[in-house]
């Protein structure tokens, strides 16, 4: 028995929300790489069908079930699914998000659908997914939830408001599902990612601060081994948690990283 | 620095794997310090070890965990250290470098756990607490933070516990020790990040080997049933959570990431 195989996956069942591209693609194939089944939600099938046929090349098991974020009734017949096909769910990795309709928008310009919007995908759809598997964990009493908050969830920025709250949110939704199932072995833990740039991120360049103590953006696949930890038995003493990846933004950022004062003591005073 | 931005690593196909790195565990002759050296020999790193005195009882502690190092097929190199003697952390490094050529991962396991009222505290006992928990981390950091430097790759991970985040009574000394390297591990973050160097802290509940607490059946029966849900965490729980950070691709940085149960998430 060694430590690694605590970071093991092996027939478990994960399901991964917003798993058709970018951060949900490479964390779904994260967890086929430790030994987990995948199944492969999101709104568009063509996407979730690739991710399910990348899963089926690392010789797991896959299934994709078009799924809408923001709908309650598209988790409860995730989870259905899930159960008929597989039989269990180990893992749910809520990583669904929209990351905003529109991004800078001043206050009174805020549009109230679209705030809702917003906040269903953001943040409600995090309730939904936990919501549908949490008896089926509870029943097998073991599972690891996993919820996407974001740096946006610890920083504030002028004119933006609805994904900074809604990832905010998630974080405290995150503490409070982890202490609400202990008894029962279910986990909850979020993962909060800083400047990953991606492909439906047009914008990247004016979005991210390249000012990182890491100087660089992070890569999909950096994402992986993280979620799988929090998956696996590896974390089991984890809960609550959110993990910030963010190359070290949130830790410094009063000052840029660049920033080098030399400042002695006072009169030589050593 | 210039703007250019740092080289992107490749992505491993064992993501958790540390075969060919080189750790160092400083204070392995506790079962903290022990089950982590532990668990980065079975991850495949080589693993030098010191605890924190050069009594006999703590070099048997330190030769034990070496032994378990060797064990689990990896190499070990048993340091001795004088923890108030910085001289002597530079020359734990130069013997690591001198053996292997390298300095990958460093991890500060030293807990020496002191609790009395405040007004109660005596300057000796505030010196030790300081200088076992804060004091011999920068000192570590700054030995092993040179070779990393050199080689342009370094995981740091600091051991803190709940008093040096949360607010615990009588803990005053060892909570600003625990604390301190809390706001060490950030600004090491940031000025050691564009060398390639990742410093985190693990923030660890109250274990169940903990000197002073874990042997303590008062306090541990007050810690399961009164105080906090999942209070008392294992070693292993916390070295899974260093190996999952020595491992990294270095993009989590400056992070102080709890292992406790949820206890302090709760109201």
């Amino acid at each position: 028995m060694s430590v690694l195989d605590d970071f093991r996956l092996d027939d478990q069942v994960a399901i991964v929300t917003g798993a058709g591209r970018g951060l949900g693609r490479a964390m779904a194939l994260a967890f086929a790489d430790a030994g987990a089944h995948v199944v492969c939600a999101a709104r568009t099938v063509a996407q979730i069908d690739e991710t399910a046929a990348l899963v089926e090349q690392r010789g797991r098991r896959a299934l994709s079930v078009p799924t809408d974020a923001a709908d309650a009734d598209a988790f409860n017949a995730l989870a259905a699914t899930t159960m008929e096909t597989f039989g269990r769910i180990d893992i749910l990795l809520n990583n669904a998000g929209n990351y905003a309709t529109r991004n800078t928008v001043p206050l009174g310009d805020l549009n109230d659908d679209e705030w809702q919007i917003d906040m269903d995908v953001n943040l409600t759809s995090k309730m939904y997914g936990a919501r549908a598997v949490v008896p089926h964990m509870a029943a097998a009493g073991r599972g690891s939830i996993i919820n996407l908050a974001s740096i946006y969830a610890f920083a504030g920025r002028k004119d933006w408001y609805t994904y900074f709250a809604a990832k905010a949110a998630v974080v405290n939704f995150t503490r409070s599902l982890a202490l609400s199932y202990t008894d029962v072995n279910i986990r909850a833990n979020a993962i909060a990612p800083g400047p990953f740039p991606v492909s439906h991120f047009a914008d990247q360049a004016s979005v991210f601060n390249p000012k990182l103590a890491v100087p660089r953006f992070g890569q999909p696949w950096e994402m992986g081994p993280l979620a799988v930890f929090l998956a696996s038995d590896a974390s089991a003493g984890v809960n609550g948690e959110t993990i910030i990846i963010d190359g070290g933004g949130l830790a410094g950022g009063v000052t840029p990283p660049t920033w080098r004062p030399r400042i002695a003591l006072p009169g030589g005073a050593a | 620095m210039s703007d250019r931005l740092a080289d992107v690593p490749t992505r491993p196909d064992q993501p958790f794997r540390l075969n060919g790195r080189a750790a160092w565990v400083v204070g392995a002759g506790r079962p903290l310090g022990h089950a982590i050296a532990n668990a980065l020999a079975e991850a495949g790193a080589d693993v030098a070890l010191t605890g924190l005195g050069t009594d006999q009882a703590e070099r048997f502690q330190v030769a034990s965990a070496a032994n378990q190092v060797w064990s689990a097929g990896r190499r070990n190199l048993a340091l001795e250290l004088d923890p108030s003697d910085p001289e002597n952390l530079d020359a734990c490094v130069q013997q690591i470098d001198a053996e292997w050529g390298r300095l990958d991962i460093l991890v500060n396991a030293q807990d020496l756990v002191f609790a009395m009222p405040f007004e109660e505290t005596g300057r000796a006992e505030w010196d030790t607490t300081i200088a076992v928990n804060l004091t011999s981390v920068a000192l570590s950091c700054q030995a092993a933070g040179k070779l990393m430097a050199r080689d342009g790759f370094g995981r740091i991970i600091n051991v803190v516990s709940a008093p040096g985040v949360r607010g615990v009574a009588n803990m005053v000394a060892y909570a600003a020790a625990k604390g301190g390297v809390v706001a060490l591990t950030r600004a090491l973050s940031q000025e050691w990040g564009a060398q390639g160097i990742a410093v985190n802290a693990v923030h660890a509940g109250f274990y169940e080997d903990q000197a002073g607490i874990g042997d303590n059946a008062q306090y541990v029966e007050e810690l399961r049933s009164a105080l906090l849900p999942g209070a008392l965490v294992k070693s292993q729980d916390i070295a899974a959570l260093v190996v999952m950070l020595a491992a990294d691709s270095g993009f989590i940085s400056g992070q102080t990431i709890a292992v406790d149960g949820a206890a302090s998430q709760r109201t």
